[in-house]
């Protein structure tokens, strides 16, 4: 059974219409009139016990507003919602316990007080046991290294302390599900990692659900097997991301160091796409010459000193799509 | 969660407000300091009015202190319970309200005991130094029935202001805008308690006793306890005071709860 099931969700919000001048201002404290927006338009997907899935899309997609809807913080205009076997907008205190969220802008720990404390509170507030709450404290303190500024004020914190003590409280609870908006958004790549590691051990050994939203392309390369993509509230894709590198990823980039430039190489199936000095990037489609193809007809003409070849990255993919649409896709794929 | 949880947690997180205000202290002094002076200039300008006129309203100076400092000693409280939903709107804009709707608590009593404003001492000080004085100056007659009295219509005060934050905190689910309101509504009501109702006209008097009741928060009840006439009203309608706070409190709780439900649709 899946743990999160959502089906032909909608969210439409009343935008009230802002009149200019001071008779519209008038007007509209009388009457206003209101458009409506469809922030999410049927989207239906489930997710399983113990998977990762990247939900993503570009801004304004919907993504926040049906993360909203299955944390229980607005009611859907139409549609199912059940995490967990609860309605959270029906259910939302009963809802709370059994999910964390991260928003990775807006801490949810106490600013001015010691990190410390905000824990000793949260214990309070979801009603952790002592020993729970002593062995999840063990638990983080040694995977994120907590201790270096436990009584440190929040406010004080860096931005990668922060937010390894806003995972960490968002899992004093024990939840079974996890929200994680924009985990790694501003850090460092070494404190990017770090969390990139933590989200993957504890969803390995907690078998924690981890629904994650980023824009970083990255993050989803490096935890999530499957990703929801959205767009203007639709669903555009839902499966496994191999599958649309697959699909869209079939221009590589080959790069090569030559001895001596005397002019560009002469190249079949293979298009110079910049050229410095020396070394030339050489952009071609996999399935029509492959890259020792090239290589062969480079090396007749010019002495190869140093090669590459790069795999396209999931974010140019991404925005492939996302201009493109999804007509290309076959429809083993489509949804 | 039950009740008794609710108050061990209210007090928990209480405290760690103070430990967060603490870690500014100069700030918290300076604001105590402040607070006296501006409320010992209010009765200064009491004083000098009085001088000329010796009386306002069949109300002496002393009189009119005690009734300034009931109003000071409930608004000291209210403080304390309610001041943060004036700041309602900041976190609605900024979408930090977000975070007491992802807690598995009643929302209301998280924001409520989110912050604690604790230079409410100064309206402690200060009020409690006017009610010695004024036992000293004038023969009140306290019996132990007139003590229980205060009691409970400081409570019923507690509640109306506390209801009227809550209120105009309320409206920031529908409008986005909180603190204009608390200029426009809250200020003028308080400054009204300062003078004895009777000396404003008859349709003031009528709207602070039956739509906003601030009449119930000193003016009333203090006349109860000084035994003074209360024109247009009977003179038991002090005794209302804690009811009257009770069901404004009750309905203010009701409006924010219809606004909380309306922002769980709307989103902002």
């Amino acid at each position: 059974m899946p743990i999160i099931e959502v089906e032909n969700l909608r969210k439409d919000f009343m935008i009230a219409k802002r009149e200019t001048g001071m008779m519209g201002a008038l007007r509209s404290l009388v009457k206003r009139e209101y458009t409506k927006k469809e922030a999410v338009k049927d989207i239906s997907f489930s997710i399983e016990k113990g998977e990762i899935i990247g939900y993503i899309g570009p801004n304004g997609a919907g993504k926040s507003t049906t993360i909203k809807m299955l944390t229980g913080i607005l009611v859907p205009s139409d549609g199912k919602v059940l995490v967990n076997g609860i309605v959270p907008y029906e259910n939302r205190q009963k809802n709370a316990k059994n999910i964390g969220v991260v928003f990775g802008q807006r801490t949810q720990l106490w600013w001015d007080l010691p990190t410390i404390e905000s824990f000793e509170l949260l214990k309070e507030i979801y009603q952790v046991s002592n020993e729970r709450y002593k062995k999840n404290m063990d638990t983080f303190t040694e995977v994120l290294g907590l201790n270096e500024f436990l009584n440190t004020p929040v406010r004080q914190l860096s931005l990668g302390q922060r937010m390894r003590a806003d995972i960490a409280a968002s899992l004093l609870h024990d939840p079974p599900i996890l929200f994680l908006d924009e985990p790694t958004i501003g850090l460092d790549v070494v404190a990017k990692e770090k969390m990139r590691t933590f989200i993957k051990e504890i969803n390995q050994d907690r078998q924690i659900t981890v629904i994650l939203t980023t824009h970083d392309m990255e993050d989803i390369e490096k935890l999530c097997e499957r990703m929801v993509l959205i767009d203007h509230g639709t669903k555009m894709y839902d499966g496994e991301i191999a599958l649309v590198k697959e699909r869209f990823g079939k221009t590589r980039t080959l790069i090569v160091d030559l001895e001596e430039s005397k002019q560009r190489p002469p190249l079949t199936g293979g298009e110079i796409f910049k050229e410095e000095g020396s070394r030339f990037w050489i952009k071609f489609n996999r399935d029509e010459v492959s890259a020792s193809d090239l290589i062969a007809q480079i090396t007749k003409t010019h002495n190869i000193k140093d090669l590459t070849v790069e795999e396209p990255e999931i974010e140019s993919i991404i925005s492939k799509i996302y201009q493109e649409g999804f007509q290309d896709l076959p429809d083993t794929v489509k949804v | 969660m039950p009740i008794l949880k609710y108050v061990d947690l209210y007090f928990k997180l209480v405290s760690a407000g103070i430990r967060a205000q603490f870690q500014y202290r100069f700030a918290f002094f300076m604001r105590i300091i402040g607070l006296i002076t501006a409320y010992s200039g209010t009765a200064i300008t009491m004083w000098v009015m009085l001088y000329r006129f010796q009386e306002l309203g069949s109300w002496s100076f002393f009189e009119m202190l005690f009734l300034f400092a009931i109003a000071i000693l409930s608004w000291g409280f209210c403080i304390i319970l309610f001041f943060h939903f004036r700041s309602l709107d900041t976190y609605i804009i900024n979408g930090t309200f977000d975070r007491f709707l992802v807690r598995p608590i009643n929302p209301f009593f998280h924001f409520m005991a989110m912050r604690f404003d604790v230079a409410s001492f100064g309206q402690f000080i200060f009020s409690i130094l006017i009610f010695i004085w004024v036992s000293f100056e004038i023969n009140i007659g306290w019996t132990f029935g007139k003590v229980l009295f205060l009691f409970a219509s400081i409570i019923g005060g507690i509640l109306i202001q506390g209801g009227l934050l809550v209120l105009i905190s309320a409206l920031a689910f529908w409008t986005t805008k909180s603190e204009q309101f608390y200029w426009v509504a809250m200020y003028p009501a308080r400054n009204l308690t300062n003078y004895p109702l009777v000396i404003y006209p008859k349709i003031v008097q009528w709207f602070t006793a039956f739509v906003v009741p601030f009449g119930f928060v000193n003016y009333f009840p203090a006349a109860v306890i000084l035994e003074k006439e209360t024109p247009f009203f009977p003179a038991y309608i002090g005794y209302f005071s804690p009811l009257v706070g009770l069901v404004f409190f009750m309905i203010a709780y009701w409006i924010w709860m219809l606004g909380l439900s309306r922002y769980k649709s709307t989103g902002s």
